[in-house]
């Protein structure tokens, strides 16, 4: 190693002190400050241009039959509006304060990962170009963010659109994922040593059960988008009707993804208003126990319950009743939470200033997107309300009136952390009142509007009773939040430049973000104080009265995993979300026998075969284990290369299976039953060879030694990978080959 | 046979089921005395005698799937976690060898056992025939007993802690899930033999099929929304109940100790 590193300083490479200094030093670096900052500057370039987009929208609906955007533009604007905010703003946003601030919140010294946070970090910047380089090959997508099948197949959007729309989704997806994998491991590996689970931070404990959220729901969208990617160019069917495929089935994909990812954004914001809300109280957070158990049954329920999404496609009035029901349990712990905050400020020495009072608005707007989001879970009054501009108020109201708000207020209670600079507060409260009464002159007259039957995702409207004006009222209301946003940019780079020095804890918060200096040291902390309860700075500021101890002793309170295997967990969890929705696209495109190609034509002995070299492999991995385990370093590499020799006797198998298929001119696009066996068995395939390229990277470690010398956690994790897709050949074995067999 | 006389007449006291609670409930009190945890005990055995011998299990043995399911829910998950809630605190649930203790193998039969009744052969196997059936509903409560082990022994140090207990059974509650979307949504019966002309020994077919309207189809989907929604529930107050006793683990006087 140590030849590694003269080599390296010699070829010209900055060592890390100089780097700090080097211009380029945002572009390459690997702090979690950094990496954060970068998120949130990404997402607020992106607010502008979805602002802007916005803003085209309003101006378009400003007056009955406007003839200012054509409806082709308008589709585009709209679709890219939504997308724009949904995964460019709201989520590069809140994963880059996750980024900022858990680390510093559970005195840590980095993420788990600094290298794969960075990557993550650049998959947003790179997804959004993406998307955009749509407007420069035909067009933007123009099928809604939500991209329902069969309109976004090709037949009806044969422009290449819907192609990069798929594609940014699916970087962005990844990058999602990555960024999870690595809050997760960070927080169960890297907290400080009496930082135990249940003294977390709320903002913290809610990014770590959100993560979850997202390692499950992400790969779930990934798969619609892979599915529908192979169907626009490789002319299969999943979703196109015509083919056998079900446009139903993109919807169910897509909502079991779009219920949770509504919750992925809140849950954050959730954190912000619990860290928030009690410091501008001066009083601890009224009930932590039941702020952080009911973030667990809000997660819990977000995965349930996505079917409420589609009352209005007829899946029956049985379907419809139990949905109805468990939608309209997640009031509870919402609920709970509220709760919860408002008997935190009751009898507390309330300040008003900027984020408090951001946090407060946030509350007060959630509380009505909530009574509304009651009102749509009731199916009856869905069906009514649900394709109107009731809905879009509904949403944004969740959006903007509780995710934005919260964002802000998140912004303007850790910027001095960030930049050691106060925000001007005199500009601040300008930027409230403005958002504020902008954001509600925009759409709390749309509740109306959608009440009075104006649909939504139409690029104009008859010149009906009370429509005119209502819309022009909103669109006022748009522009004098455009102007919020605009006088916030302002304040943001006016204070960087000239802002009064902020000090160590301008708030006089309590977690530990606040015992370091403003902004940071590279290395976060260069002492932490003692941690004995949930405010540790208020432990430390007033000894004679400090907080109620909060036990060590707890089976899971000291748990720290190994970080590796911790991270390699995490990504099987999210692998089996991505391989169960294939499974079960497959299962129900193969419900029922459709003509052409089938299961008869695959050749189960054949197959079965090469199957026991995959299940083989398995145990030759574990033998190598035990041998490394034991010390024999020579039977574990053999073990290793047998395990990789195994695995590419699978790999050629499958080859051989394929090439006989298309010899006798079968392909992807020959019917569902091709178009679902294609997708399951490659995808599996895919996950194979990216098994045998870390074996191999393991296996030439081993060669030269570098496993050996010192315990090295890879082969453990790697293994664990490796057992994973073996495994799930065995649940798509049975699938595939032996469940035609039972019936 | 109008639905009030079903109610009244669907009753089975005469089954080996009546006869084994009452041995078992004769067996704890001579074992352990009418302690403070009888009336869990107790609870379980009424659960059991409702599911078995009531009306539900008249309309479970071929008239409905989603009565079937009922019963399959209550056995699985209801039963077993009132019977251990049921045992007295001191009694140590360990097993030999010490694998099959392992969260994994609780897990397994949790979740296998539902999808492995739900195999259309088996499915159909048990309601056709008595031994099958008698040999469902054991190993529904035994495998349930050995789920629930993991999160509610009696012991303290035998359990879960609390955010692997969570994580065990929000997975479990996927993976059951996964199944009632399946057999919701799925054109295929899944076990075509409520789907048939069922023998009919009370004459309730048409009360079922016009009076309550319930087709083959409609009692397939509220057969899989009971597995999908409901079930899971019973899952979410776990859940809900670990989170409780995290969070009221005794507070430890942290001087000194980090």
């Amino acid at each position: 190693m140590s030849e590694l590193m003269t080599g390296a300083a010699g070829a010209g490479l900055l060592t890390p002190l100089r780097r700090e200094h080097w211009a380029m030093a945002w572009i390459s670096t690997v702090d979690h400050k950094r990496i954060g900052i970068l998120y949130m500057v990404t997402a607020l370039f992106f607010f502008v241009v979805g602002g802007i987009e916005a803003m085209l929208i309003r101006l378009q609906l400003a007056v009955p039959r406007n003839g200012f955007l054509s409806p082709d533009t308008y589709n585009q604007v709209f679709t890219m509006h939504g997308t724009t905010m949904i995964f460019l703003v709201a989520m590069p946003a809140l994963f880059g304060l996750a980024n900022y601030l858990v680390p510093l919140q559970i005195g840590a010294r980095d993420m788990a990962f600094p290298r794969l946070n960075a990557f993550s970090f650049w998959l947003v910047p790179f997804g959004g170009l993406l998307l955009h380089f749509s407007l420069l090959a035909g067009g933007a997508p123009a099928v809604g963010w939500f991209s329902y099948a069969p309109l976004s197949e090709t037949p009806y959007s044969p422009q290449p659109g819907v192609d990069y729309w798929a594609l940014a989704l699916l970087v962005l997806g990844i990058g999602s994922v990555g960024t999870s994998i690595n809050l997760i491991a960070t927080v169960l590996t890297q907290r400080a040593k009496s930082m135990t689970l249940r003294r977390l931070p709320l903002f913290s404990w809610m990014v770590f059960v959100n993560s979850f959220l997202v390692i499950l729901a992400l790969p779930v969208l990934n798969a619609a988008l892979v599915m529908l990617l192979i169907d626009r160019l490789l002319n299969a069917h999943f979703f196109l009707p015509p083919g056998g495929g079900s446009a139903i089935l993109w919807q169910h994909i897509f909502w079991a993804f779009g219920h949770p990812e509504v919750y992925i954004v809140a849950i954050p914001a959730f954190g912000i208003l619990s860290e928030v809300i009690p410091v501008f109280s001066r009083k601890p957070i009224f009930g932590y126990e039941f702020v952080a158990g009911s973030t667990v049954a809000i997660a819990f329920l977000s995965v349930l319950v996505w079917a409420h999404h589609m009352f209005t496609i007829g899946l029956g009035h049985t379907v419809d009743l139990f949905f109805v029901a468990s939608s309209m349990l997640i009031a509870i712990p919402t609920g709970v939470k509220v709760l919860a905050w408002s008997a935190t400020m009751v009898g507390g020495r309330i300040r008003l200033d900027t984020p408090m009072l951001f946090c407060i608005a946030a509350l007060v707007q959630f509380l009505l997107a909530g009574l509304t989001g009651v009102s749509l879970a009731s199916a009856a009054l869905d069906w009514q309300t649900k394709n109107s501009y009731y809905l879009v108020a509904h949403f944004h109201f969740v959006f903007v009136g509780l995710i934005v708000f919260a964002i802000l207020g998140a912004l303007h209670y850790w910027f001095p952390k960030m930049s050691g600079r106060m925000l001007s507060e005199r500009l601040g409260k300008w930027t409230f009142w403005l958002m504020t009464i902008g954001f509600n002159l925009t759409f709390i007259i749309q509740h109306f509007l959608g009440l009075a039957g104006m649909p939504r995702r139409v690029y104009t409207y008859a010149d009906l009773p009370g429509w005119g004006w209502m819309n022009m009222v909103s669109t006022l209301g748009a522009f004098v939040m455009a102007a919020a946003s605009l006088l916030f940019v302002w304040n943001l780079v006016a204070s960087l430049l000239h802002g009064k020095p902020a000090g160590d804890n301008p708030w006089n918060a309590w977690t530990l973000e606040w015992a370091t200096t403003s902004p940071p040291p590279v290395d976060n902390f260069s002492r932490l104080p003692p941690i004995r309860s949930r405010r540790p700075l208020w432990d430390d500021a007033n000894p004679d009265r400090p907080d109620p101890a909060v036990g060590t002793k707890g089976k899971a309170d000291n748990f720290v995993p190994e970080k590796n295997k911790t991270a390699v967990l995490a990504f099987i969890i999210s692998e089996t979300a991505f391989f169960g929705v294939l499974v079960l696209a497959y299962l129900f495109s193969n419900a029922t026998p459709q003509p052409g190609p089938g299961v008869r034509d695959l050749s189960m002995a054949k197959t079965g075969l090469f199957s026991l070299c995959l299940f083989a492999s398995s145990f030759t991995l574990w033998r190598s284990e035990c041998s490394l385990l034991k010390g024999s370093h020579r039977a574990m590499r053999g073990w290793l290369a047998a395990t990789i020799l195994l695995g590419g006797i699978f790999l050629g198998g499958q080859g051989l299976e394929y090439w006989t298929l298309f010899k006798g001119g079968v392909s992807v696009g020959s019917n569902l039953f091709t178009t679902a066996f294609f997708t399951l068995t490659g995808f599996h395939g895919l996950h194979v060879c990216a098994g045998l390229i870390a074996l191999l990277v393991v296996l030439g470690l081993a060669l030269t030694d570098d496993l050996t010398r010192r315990p090295s956690p890879a082969l453990k994790a790697v293994g664990l990978y490796w057992h994973f897709v073996d495994l799930v050949w065995v649940v798509v074995f049975s699938t595939v080959y032996l469940l035609p067999h039972l019936q | 046979m109008t639905t009030g006389h079903f109610v009244v007449s669907g009753w089975a006291w005469n089954g080996a089921s009546t006869t084994i609670c009452a041995v078992a409930a004769a067996l704890y009190v001579a074992v352990f005395g009418v302690g403070p945890r009888f009336g869990y005990f107790a609870a379980a055995l009424a659960v059991a005698v409702l599911t078995l011998v009531s009306p539900i299990n008249a309309l479970a043995d071929g008239y409905l799937f989603s009565a079937h399911m009922l019963q399959h829910i209550l056995l699985l998950l209801v039963v077993p976690a009132l019977l251990i809630l049921g045992l007295p605190r001191s009694l140590s649930l360990e097993v030999r060898p010490r694998v099959l203790g392992h969260p994994l193998v609780g897990w397994i039969a949790g979740v296998g056992s539902m999808w492995f009744w739900h195999v259309p052969v088996l499915c159909n196997a048990a309601v056709a025939s008595r031994p099958v059936h008698a040999l469902q509903t054991v190993s529904l409560v035994v495998l349930g007993i050995v789920f629930w082990r993991q999160i509610l022994a009696p012991r303290e140090q035998e359990r879960l802690a609390p955010p692997g207990a969570i994580l065990y059974l929000f997975s479990a509650c996927v993976a059951c899930g996964v199944l009632g979307i399946i057999i919701t949504f799925s054109p295929v019966t899944v076990c075509s033999i409520y789907a048939g002309q069922p023998a009919d020994g009370f004459g309730l077919l048409q009360t079922i099929r016009s009076g309550w309207g319930l087709t083959p189809e409609r009692d397939q989907q509220i057969g899989g929304l009971l597995m999908w929604v409901p079930m899971c529930l019973i899952y979410l107050g776990a859940i809900v109940a670990q989170i409780a006793r995290w969070y009221a683990e005794p507070v430890v006087p942290a001087t000194g100790q980090m």
